[in-house]
């Protein structure tokens, strides 16, 4: 179990993002709409750099609203830039997928820093 | 956008040659290259505003599905052999066959006599800035559909050098199908040449064969339509005129069309042979006999949630010698060469699907590694 400093917490506005390094592999510490979200930098479709990618929205609907689409989860949909793969920042799993997901990692606010447990 | 992930992809044991791989040919780089005439046209097309792939008078498209924000890894391109050697490199790839970008649409411009222009610009333009350079480039001589005798003598030209290693037929909107009689000169000097002959579609909208799919709204369920069917309705009209029999050292790749489609082209002719072969009299053995022997190439490589199933696909058409690696980059639905590596095929069967097989298909000697 390591902990690793991703920088004082108010230096990562809401939609910004840093990175930290671990041991060959890199982690992404996302501001999605002011909580703090890490996830391993690797698409679980073909290993692509996911947390590099553009952070947007989405187009959904379903029964619950009538079949209407809605531009949904604004600022919370992150695009691997390989293949577009969306994952839901907030959950690290991929949005309506078959289940797969970005690793996540714990990520704690102490005295103003950021620590990412690895 | 370069290729970057947090593992890096050293092959030390195998070589990866991949047959697709696509070069930037825009009509400023032609613009040197072409007929007199059509220099000028060129120059004036370079001028006019442009969207991804699609150029008035140059690169036809139809783009009419909705446009989301953010979504724009589409435009990802490679403008010069050092930064195809770089992004090559950076995907553990040795060797790259390469393919055309706009060009892909060539088959469906109306004008005969510009098409067959545009086909020998770009031919020249790939001998003299692309594959020159000795670095694992090789060409492929694109054949204009609209103009079979001066394909031909292109593939004969070209085809005499070393760095040009197979024929690139057009195949979307290919009108008539790649099985028509008129194509036959095409054909012989690939033979002669004994350079293979390469089916490549692309996401075009137009009046050919496959044509209707205006009625989809989306890629995600045309395109599958635009390569899989463009290759499969091909590969019948050429079974249909029996072009691997009249020419049985004729090698036929069918590419960007993954290899699960393959099993049931072999099976559903064979049936229909079974009540019809006096209308194919032509052929001396069943449809499956020759699609056993034709090519495959892996990008876009299914992705089963059984990974085993795709051992099984492949068991199904015999295809361990007949596969050959492509990763189709730099488009935005390229498949990293892990994708394959890391399916459970033997050992064997890896090593001849990610270079083993091109090498022997296309003549290309095995690189030597430095260190």
């Amino acid at each position: 179990m390591a902990r690793i400093s991703a920088g004082p917490a108010d230096a990562l506005a809401p939609g910004e993002r840093t990175f930290v390094k671990h041991r060959n592999f890199e982690i992404g510490v996302f501001n999605v709409n002011g909580e703090f979200r890490a996830y391993r930098n690797r698409c679980p479709h073909q290993l692509g750099p996911a947390c590099e990618g553009a952070i947007s929205g989405t187009l959904m609907g379903s029964a619950d609203t009538d079949w209407q689409l809605e531009w949904v989860l604004d600022g919370r949909v992150l695009l691997c830039p390989w293949h577009q793969v969306e994952f839901d920042l907030d959950t690290g799993e991929r949005i309506r997928g078959l289940g797969e997901r970005l690793r996540a990692y714990t990520v704690e606010v102490d005295d103003g820093e950021l620590y990412v447990h690895v | 956008m370069a290729v970057t992930a947090d593992r890096p992809t050293t092959r030390d044991d195998m070589v990866i040659v991949d047959v697709d791989v696509h070069v930037n040919d825009t009509p400023e780089a032609l613009a040197p290259y072409v007929d007199p005439p059509y220099r000028r046209v060129l120059e004036h097309i370079s001028t006019l505003p442009r969207r991804y792939l699609d150029i008035p008078g140059y690169a036809l498209r139809l783009a009419i599905d909705l446009p989301l924000p953010d979504r724009g890894a589409g435009a990802r391109s490679v403008h010069t052999p050092q930064q195809m050697r770089e992004d090559l490199d950076a995907l553990a790839v040795d060797i790259g066959i390469l393919f055309p970008d706009h060009l892909l649409t060539m088959a469906a411009l109306p004008d005969d006599v510009y098409a067959a222009a545009l086909g020998r610009a770009y031919n020249a333009w790939l001998a003299e800035e692309w594959v020159s350079r000795g670095d694992g480039l090789y060409g492929a001589v694109v054949a204009a559909p609209q103009d079979p005798e001066d394909a031909a003598r292109e593939i004969r030209r070209y085809g005499a050098l070393d760095e040009f290693v197979g024929v690139y037929l057009p195949t979307a909107g290919v009108n008539p199908l790649w099985g028509a009689r008129r194509y036959t000169p095409i054909f012989e000097a690939a033979a002669e040449m004994g350079l293979p002959v390469m089916l490549h579609s692309v996401g075009l909208i137009h009046a050919a064969f496959p044509f209707n799919v205006e009625q989809f709204r989306t890629i995600l369920f045309r395109h599958p339509i635009q390569h899989e069917f463009a290759l499969m309705a091909n590969m019948f009209s050429m079974l249909e005129s029996a072009i691997p029999a009249r020419f049985p050292d004729l090698r036929i790749v069918f590419t960007e069309g993954g290899i699960s489609w393959v099993p049931f082209t072999m099976w559903r002719l064979d049936k229909e042979y079974h009540e019809y072969r006096s209308l194919a009299p032509l052929l001396e053995h069943p449809p499956s006999h020759y699609i056993r022997k034709f090519y495959f190439s892996t990008q876009p490589i299914e992705e089963p949630e059984r990974p085993q199933d795709l051992v099984t696909m492949l068991d199904m058409f015999d295809g361990a010698d007949q596969v050959l690696f492509a990763s189709d980059w730099p488009h935005h639905d390229f498949d990293h060469p892990r994708q394959v590596l890391n399916m459970p095929f033997s050992a064997d069967t890896k090593r001849k699907i990610m270079g083993e097989n091109a090498l022997a298909l296309f003549g290309i000697d095995a690189p030597v590694r430095a260190g």
